[in-house]
């Protein structure tokens, strides 16, 4: 166990330090300014914009309009922070640990927050930000309630943390959280869980071809950017393309869209690199000797492989770094048959607010949890798949006059 | 002339260009998925050039199997070298096949060797050995070579620790005659020399030759290049020549064994190409690139055409000092790893992405 922060060494003495402090009200003004203050330094990372966007998010203003909603929601209702929040944090997208602390901290909760084992203040672009806020006199009241640690494989550091929170907030793929969700959670505590998740884009064939111009320029940068920002890693980068028209009109859009999409990773200088360009390659390849798998188009810059059916299998196969499947359909409500449990987001364009809410009726599977504009596909929300970090972060004391 | 290094260039394509077109066909007859991979990613039309011929990556065998034989006529099933927990290639070798392998490795290595076999100490375990229809590649590598030599002595015992005493018998029990060594790059360096230089044995394996392959990649992690390996041996263990080979168990009849110059030489039934690392667009020679094997020998698997994941040079073709024909060239350790980021698994426990 290593201490980030508070810079003490016996972290059980410092978690009964930490059971002692009260929870704060929720949106309480010290940390509204710590948030604030936060916000302030990550925008200034201009080279990063996962930083860049993550310190926009806790703006002002932002911050506010959450108070607020949080306020008309709760009117007339007893709502408290739950105690102490313990979250496991993903160490590839490194941002999610302060997403994730920050909705708990706006709670009012107390925070214990792993992070990887591979993570070094030094190295790490957030850490460093964050620890200098903390030392800070002027933010006591988030400092004293917040424990930073790393720990390596370790259940027993689990298990105690586990059996100590109220809420324990698992990210980090399905992996991680069968092997977190083996290990026991404190009787009265609840849990949020984020699992692998796979991801979806589905474009409206004459929309494309009725796309001009700069729109249609904006476009393409926007689908690059959901999908390229991290090497179409992220669980919510879509994976897969389903065109919804007619033949003609699927191939003659089809055409368009990718071939203006290849001048923009070429616009981005997006950096190909030799050990994804042979995965790539050998990934299609194995999906093509798979019966679902009705052509191959490669290029430098991404591959495609037409599907007539969009398998579990062919899902895990995914290797990421500009791999697409297309599927296409003549209707939007056909291709709520083709999504499964594990989808999240939905990246569309070309389809009006009525149109999706319909299809969102149709789909018989657990599958997604986000339908959004393609360009907002990895913007980060205070619910995700499914689930309202506010709510599930503090509880409701039902008061009956 | 000197077989199997006598075919210039000329000659060498023709040949090729046929063989390899007939195995493609043959292929796409007779494994669904192979057929299924080329008509779905444009077909396979008569090429005119040998960079025509489609060419798989190495790695798909990894992912899955591909074979062009039924499961009944398999003899010998290859299986590359990985650390724990990597998936391993399986190469599935019919009666045919296998027997080419072997015939081709002694055509390959009768220019350096020798047509008699000598005493030959065998620079690891005899435990590698132990399945013989499953054979790993450092089993294959040592199985394959042994037919060159005669009383074969392994001077590692189970545990990695080198037999100093067994090999002095077996050099005095030999004296006069010459000496055949071989082993895996990384192992001999490991456990022979370094061993040596721990504790203090200075050797003389007197007139011996050394044969080792296996890959260069943990050494280069340790700077050692193929001119201080050579020098240290002799220096240390006394060993007058040393020459490399270059192969992979995915592709049999691929065996590129350096020649008194130190260059890695493509025999009359093998041939390289090396590709762009990004567009696998053809390089010419003296440009690093991907480097693609290309053999004859692989029938009973559709392995005669395939993009690895090493890095080369092609350093010239028919004109090596050597008198050898033949494409000659240069490796240079492996194209680095990706490192993609994203929201998958870090925790359980931080296993992946390292």
């Amino acid at each position: 166990m290593k201490l980030f922060w508070p810079k003490t060494i016996g972290w059980k003495e410092e978690l009964e330090k930490l059971r002692q402090r009260p929870v704060l009200p929720p949106f309480h003004p010290d940390v509204l300014s710590f948030t604030q203050a936060l916000s302030k330094r990550l925008i200034k990372f201009r080279q990063e914009p996962e930083l860049v966007s993550l310190g926009y998010w806790l703006r002002k203003a932002h911050i506010h309009e959450m108070k607020e909603a949080w306020q008309a929601d709760t009117l007339d209702r007893v709502v408290k922070a739950r105690g102490t929040a313990f979250h496991i944090a993903p160490s590839n997208v490194d941002t999610i640990f302060v997403y994730s602390w920050m909705l708990s901290l706006l709670a009012g909760n107390r925070n214990i927050i792993r992070i990887s084992a591979k993570e070094q203040p030094q190295t790490n672009r957030l850490l460093s930000p964050v620890l200098e806020l903390l030392q800070d006199p002027a933010f006591s009241a988030v400092a004293e309630r917040t424990v930073l640690c790393t720990y390596d494989h370790n259940d027993a550091v689990t298990a105690y943390l586990s059996a100590y929170c109220h809420t324990r907030v698992v990210w980090g793929g399905d992996e991680t959280v069968k092997k977190v969700r083996s290990i026991s959670l404190a009787p009265m505590a609840n849990e949020l869980v984020f699992p692998d998740r796979f991801s979806l884009a589905v474009l409206n064939a004459k929309a494309v071809l009725g796309t001009q111009g700069e729109e249609k320029s904006r476009f393409s940068q926007q689908f690059y950017n959901d999908s390229f920002w991290f090497d179409q890693m992220a669980c919510s980068s879509p994976r897969v393309v389903i065109w919804i028209g007619e033949k003609e009109e699927i191939e003659a859009a089809q055409n368009e869209f990718w071939t203006d999409l290849q001048k923009v990773i070429q616009q981005k200088e997006y950096e190909l690199m030799a050990a994804t360009q042979v995965q790539k390659f050998a990934t299609s390849l194995w999906l093509a000797s798979e019966p679902e798998a009705t052509h191959v188009i490669r290029t430098n810059e991404y591959s495609r492989v037409g599907v007539d059916q969009v398998t579990a299998d062919v899902r895990e196969r995914h290797c990421g770094a500009g791999l697409f499947y297309e599927y296409s359909a003549s209707e939007l409500q056909e291709a709520a048959s083709i999504l499964t449990d594990k989808d999240q987001t939905l990246a569309y364009f070309g389809f009006s607010k009525q149109e999706l809410i319909a299809f969102a009726d149709c789909i018989s599977t657990r599958g997604i949890d986000r339908i959004v504009p393609v360009g907002q596909a990895l913007e980060f929300s205070g619910t995700w798949d499914g689930q309202n970090f506010l709510r599930s972060f503090m509880r409701e004391i039902v008061v009956i006059g | 002339m000197i077989q199997p290094y006598h075919l210039t260039k000329q000659e060498k394509q023709e040949k090729l260009l046929k063989s390899l077109t007939e195995l493609t066909d043959y292929h796409m007859e007779n494994s669904a998925p192979y057929r299924a991979m080329i008509d779905k990613s444009g077909g396979f039309n008569q090429p005119s050039l040998l960079e025509d011929i489609p060419y798989l990556p190495v790695q798909l065998f990894k992912l899955m199997e591909l074979k062009s034989v039924e499961s009944e006529k398999v003899v010998k099933v290859l299986t590359s070298s990985g650390t724990t927990g990597q998936q391993v290639s399986k190469i599935y070798l019919d009666k045919e096949t296998a027997a080419a392998q072997t015939k081709v490795l002694v055509d390959v290595m009768k220019p350096i060797l020798g047509a008699k076999r000598m005493p030959m100490i065998i620079l690891d375990t005899k435990s590698v050995l132990k399945d013989r229809r499953s054979f790993s590649a450092r089993g294959a590598g040592i199985l394959g070579f042994s037919t060159f030599g005669r009383k074969h002595f392994y001077a590692l015992n189970d545990d990695m620790t080198i037999d100093w005493q067994g090999i002095e018998q077996f050099l005095a029990q030999h004296t006069g005659s010459k000496i055949l060594l071989f082993g895996f790059t990384f192992m001999v360096w490991k456990y022979v020399y370094q061993e040596a230089v721990k504790s203090g044995q200075t050797f003389d394996f007197g007139d011996s030759v050394l044969i080792h392959g296996g890959g260069w990649k943990k050494l280069q992690d340790e700077a050692v290049s193929a001119d201080t390996f050579k020098e240290e041996l002799h220096r240390q263990l006394g060993i007058r020549r040393v020459h490399n080979y270059y192969g992979m168990v995915e592709q049999v009849g691929s065996i590129f064994v350096e020649c008194s110059y130190g260059h890695l030489h493509t025999p009359s039934y093998a041939d390289i190409m090396i590709r762009d690392p990004i567009t696998f667009q053809p390089l010419p020679q003296g440009q690093q690139g991907l480097i693609q094997v290309m053999s004859e020998l692989p029938k009973s698997y559709p392995g005669h055409s395939l993009l690895t994941e090493d890095l080369g040079t092609i350093l010239g073709e028919d004109d090596c000092l050597c008198g050898w024909k033949g494409k000659y060239f240069s490796v240079s350790g492996r194209i680095p790893k990706a490192e993609l980021r994203g929201c998958s698994d870090t925790f359980a426990f931080d296993r992946k992405g390292r």
